[in-house]
């Protein structure tokens, strides 16, 4: 198998020792284009293993196109090209030989707006998992229940897990969403701001949500929320104009900014 | 305040005045000619129901009857023609809107497709009749099913290809981020999304297809007996209307007007289940 | 050590974190399975998308082939010669030709200025609660099957026609040089007249439900700023919304005009089955499909149905012409309003 032939010599092989960096994720010298326009320019940036990366800007600044590019979104649509390098364990995901359906499998993603599909709760879940593994009616039904559990929907589905996911609230409809992300067993999780829709209470969950799953994921976050990013992240990256402004822990970057446009953004003289 | 006064003005509004009446005057007109056909239609028709309309075959002339062959024979061409029709067209709309959204091909079989479906049926009479009765030797129901799944085919295109475009393309990409190869996602997520509005494009099919007459002229031909065999020509509804209704003998008028009824009916009563179907869905 | 990622990993899916059997190099087999699926799917879509193609070209070319020992025998002179004559086996296509334009054009003058206005009452007079029902009940005439109208036309439209309208053309044209011609007795109830109604009615709520769909495209700031001139609804209408909408309104007529030619059952009962030319259109006439209809049947020598496919075949290239015409006047209004 070609999978089996990289050597990644730049990348460190993690210890298990989690308080150590790991990059999960390398983009190295990332253009990206919409037709002849240069969305993205030059992006290199680490997303570390078990941590939560954020990425800010304002709007337009390719922040979610970057996200586009990790799981190749872009590919389901003509005239959209990326180059440069990302690498995934080493292993360059923008080669086209890259198996795509394997590689979303890997890289689960939460949108912007809630996406159940139009089956009930249960389905939505069943669905993915049916896909890559046949399971008995009782491991499923566990499997199921775990990912509503990780979610932390369980208790308000479960009486009612054959009506549809369309009739969810925002909030809900949108750990739907994650679990469903979950059960495919993911490495990395995108989440393409995926708050901008729900309410504060909600919201608050989603983030408690994320704070659990970076235990067992790499999360990478798009947000237009700044206090958003600083509550969940571990590292965060300011875009601006298709460009990687400035790269940094969270904490460092909200604090003491070494770029005049970041310290602007965070302070809110635009955006 | 001259202005409003001044000749010009009034000269303005009189021809407003005018134009809108005549507007006013011409939805009048197209609404007369719908209350009078099935006025018309419903005096006419419902005179001649009765039990035996369903229960007895066509007549020979200048005796009573019913319509229970040609009833039959429309409902298997019809049936047939949705069955053959139906999956060729999803699928080539699922082409279109799905796999080769902005392919050259689409482009081409998309004008390809709104020629066919104006296209005259008679025409397609012909093409039937060219294919397949003149090399059998025969008339025969496969012809006339044939004939109307070849018009059912751009109905059900169109619609498929329109209702799926419908569906968000965040749904698409949904499915697309556990991993689903597209086939799935296009089966599972994108025609479930659209499934009313694809009904809707079959029901409209089938309220076209069941009131068609020329094609089934020289295809399916007629027969003044019970048959369901499939390689013989059978009866329809509206061939047999067009051969009484053009008769000398006042049974076999009679028996056309309340066919014509029958078919009315279930044509309007499909195109309103459709409409509901589609406003429903639209709602949700 | 086992690069991350493809040795067993920690299932996190499970409930306790179970070691996981399942591996990336194991989703890929089953995912490798799912891809020739996927492309078979692919090309089962596509094959459907061809076969649309093929059927097109199946009729025009079954079409051409049955024709051609027509075409052969008649040659260029067929699409001028009147003679009919299944005994003689003379055949030639220039009065249903005739028939079927002229048929046209009087069921196109009636139907586009009322069509149009049908569509100006739906968009800007209409109270609003009025509209749907007004424009679905428009649509169903749609809907109606032209047989319908076909025997409708025989039994009611055309008696009334011979009895109350007839009379009265001839009597008040009669006196007048050139439309004595056009409107010459006696009245016989069905001919080219009855058979342009009727198809007036049955082409009016397709350039109806089109014009207002076109109409409705305006953006509403356009008549908005018409509007707050000071323009009347009508000077809205006439410089404004039809203006804008020239392209899409002339694509809607053609569809309608694409109807009204290849209309087969309406014009059949009521047109006459006369294969001559006469100026007037009281008189009985024919049409391309009503000749076809009528006689294709009973047409047992190889030369008459021949002349018959011809029909089909000139009927189908004419109305191809306007369809396709129709067709990309629509889109490039779409382009517009697209973009």
């Amino acid at each position: 198998m070609s999978m089996a032939a990289f050597t990644v010599p730049s990348v460190a092989h993690a210890p298990s020792d989690r308080n150590s960096l790991d990059e999960k994720i390398s983009v190295r010298d990332l253009d990206f284009f919409y037709g002849d326009h240069r969305a993205l320019k030059s992006i290199n940036v680490p997303l570390y293993r078990g941590k939560v990366t954020a990425f800010i800007g304002p709007s337009g600044c390719g922040k979610s196109t970057l996200l586009r590019v990790l799981n190749r979104m872009y590919d389901l649509y003509p005239n959209q090209r990326a180059t440069g390098e990302v690498l995934l364990d080493g292993e360059n995901i923008l080669d086209p030989a890259q198996d795509l359906n394997l590689l979303r499998a890997r890289i689960g993603m939460v949108f912007q707006k809630p996406t159940p599909f139009p089956m009930t709760i249960y389905e939505n879940i069943a669905f993915g998992l049916r896909l890559y593994e046949k399971l008995p009616k009782s491991e499923l039904d566990d499997r199921v229940k775990h990912a509503l559990e990780r979610a932390a929907l369980w208790n308000e589905v479960k009486d009612k897990l054959g009506a549809n996911g369309q009739s969810l609230s925002g909030g809900q409809q949108q750990r739907l969403c994650i679990a469903r992300t979950v059960a495919v067993k993911p490495e990395v999780i995108l989440f393409d701001e995926p708050c901008s829709a729900l309410d504060p209470i909600s919201t608050a969950k989603i983030e408690e949500l994320i704070d659990e799953l970076k235990e067992d994921y790499t999360i990478t976050i798009v947000t237009h929320n700044m206090q958003q990013a600083a509550r969940v992240s571990d590292f965060t990256a300011f875009m601006y104009l298709g460009e990687l402004v400035e790269y940094g822990d969270t904490t460092k970057m909200f604090t003491s900014p070494s770029d005049r446009r970041t310290q602007d953004y965070i302070t809110g003289r635009f955006g | 305040m001259a202005l409003t006064t001044s000749p010009l003005y009034a000269a303005r509004r009189r021809k407003n005045a005018i134009t809108m009446g005549l507007a006013f005057l011409a939805t009048a007109f197209g609404l007369l000619w719908l209350v009078l056909i099935l006025a018309n239609l419903l005096w006419e028709g419902f005179s001649g129901l009765s039990l035996a309309v369903f229960t007895q075959m066509t007549p020979p002339p200048g005796s009573d009857g019913g319509l229970l062959n040609p009833i039959l024979g429309s409902l298997v061409m019809t049936t047939l023609a949705v069955l053959i029709g139906t999956p060729l067209g999803v699928l080539a709309g699922t082409y279109m809107a799905e796999y080769g959204r902005y392919d050259r091909v689409t482009m081409v079989v998309r004008f390809v497709n709104d020629i066919l479906l104006s296209a005259p049926s008679i025409v397609i009479g012909l093409f039937i009749y060219e294919i397949m009765v003149a090399q059998v030797g025969h008339f025969s129901a496969w012809a006339g099913a044939l004939a109307l799944a070849v018009i059912v085919v751009p109905v059900v295109v169109r619609t498929t290809e329109d209702m799926l475009v419908l569906v968000p393309d965040t749904l698409r990409e949904a499915a697309a981020s556990i991993g689903l190869p597209r086939v799935l996602m296009i089966t599972n997520v994108a025609y479930r999304a659209a499934r009313a509005g694809m009904l809707t494009g079959v029901l409209l099919a089938v309220a076209r297809i069941s009131g068609e007459t020329a094609p089934l002229l020289f295809t399916a031909l007629n027969n003044q007996f019970w048959s369901l065999n499939m390689n013989a020509p059978m009866a329809s509804l509206p061939a047999v209307i067009f051969q009484f209704a053009l008769s000398p003998y006042k049974e076999w008028q009679k028996l056309a007007w309340t066919g014509a009824l029958i078919i009315t009916l279930a044509v309007l009563t499909l195109s309103i289940v459709a409409r509901l179907i589609a406003s429903k869905s639209k709602s949700q | 050590m086992q690069p991350a990622g493809r040795g067993p990993v920690v299932d996190v899916a499970l409930p306790d974190r179970r070691v996981g059997v399942q591996t990336a190099v194991d989703r890929a087999r089953v995912l490798q399975k799912l891809k020739l699926n996927d492309a078979g799917f692919r090309y089962l879509t596509r094959g459907a998308a061809i076969a649309v193609l093929v059927i097109l070209s199946g009729i025009i070319f079954s079409l051409i082939w049955g024709s051609s020992l027509a075409l052969s025998k008649f040659g260029f002179g067929f699409l001028v010669t009147e003679a009919w004559n299944p005994v003689t086996e003379q055949f030639g296509a220039i009065s249903p030709i005739y028939g079927t334009i002229v048929t046209s054009i009087i069921a196109m003058l009636i139907a586009v200025p009322v069509g149009l206005f049908i569509a100006v009452f739906l968009t800007e007079l209409c109270p609003m609660w009025l509209r749907r029902p007004v424009g679905i009940a428009i649509e169903l005439l749609a809907g109606i099957p032209s047989i319908i109208y076909g025997i409708w036309g025989l039994f009611v439209f055309a008696p009334f026609l011979q009895q109350y309208i007839q009379p009265f053309l001839i009597a008040v044209f009669g006196p007048i040089p050139g439309l004595s011609t056009i409107f010459a007795g006696p009245p016989y109830g069905i001919g080219m007249l009855t058979a342009g109604l009727i198809l007036a009615i049955m082409v009016l709520p397709f350039i109806t439900s089109i014009s207002r769909d076109v109409f409705e495209a305006v953006p509403p700031v356009l008549k908005e700023a018409a509007y707050g001139l000071g323009c009347t609804t009508w000077e809205v209408v006439r410089y404004v919304v039809l203006p804008y909408t020239r392209v899409g309104v002339i694509g809607g007529m053609m569809l309608g005009l694409g109807r009204a030619l290849g209309e087969t059952m309406a014009v059949t009962f009521v047109i006459g089955n006369a294969h001559r030319i006469s100026a007037s259109i009281l008189a009985p006439g024919t049409t391309i499909s009503a000749t076809i209809a009528n006689e294709f049947t009973e047409a047992v020598e190889e030369i008459y149905t021949s002349s018959l496919i011809a029909l089909g075949l000139i009927l189908f290239v004419i109305t191809f012409i306007v369809l396709a015409a129709a067709r990309l006047m629509l889109a490039r209004l779409n382009r517009r309003v697209g973009a």
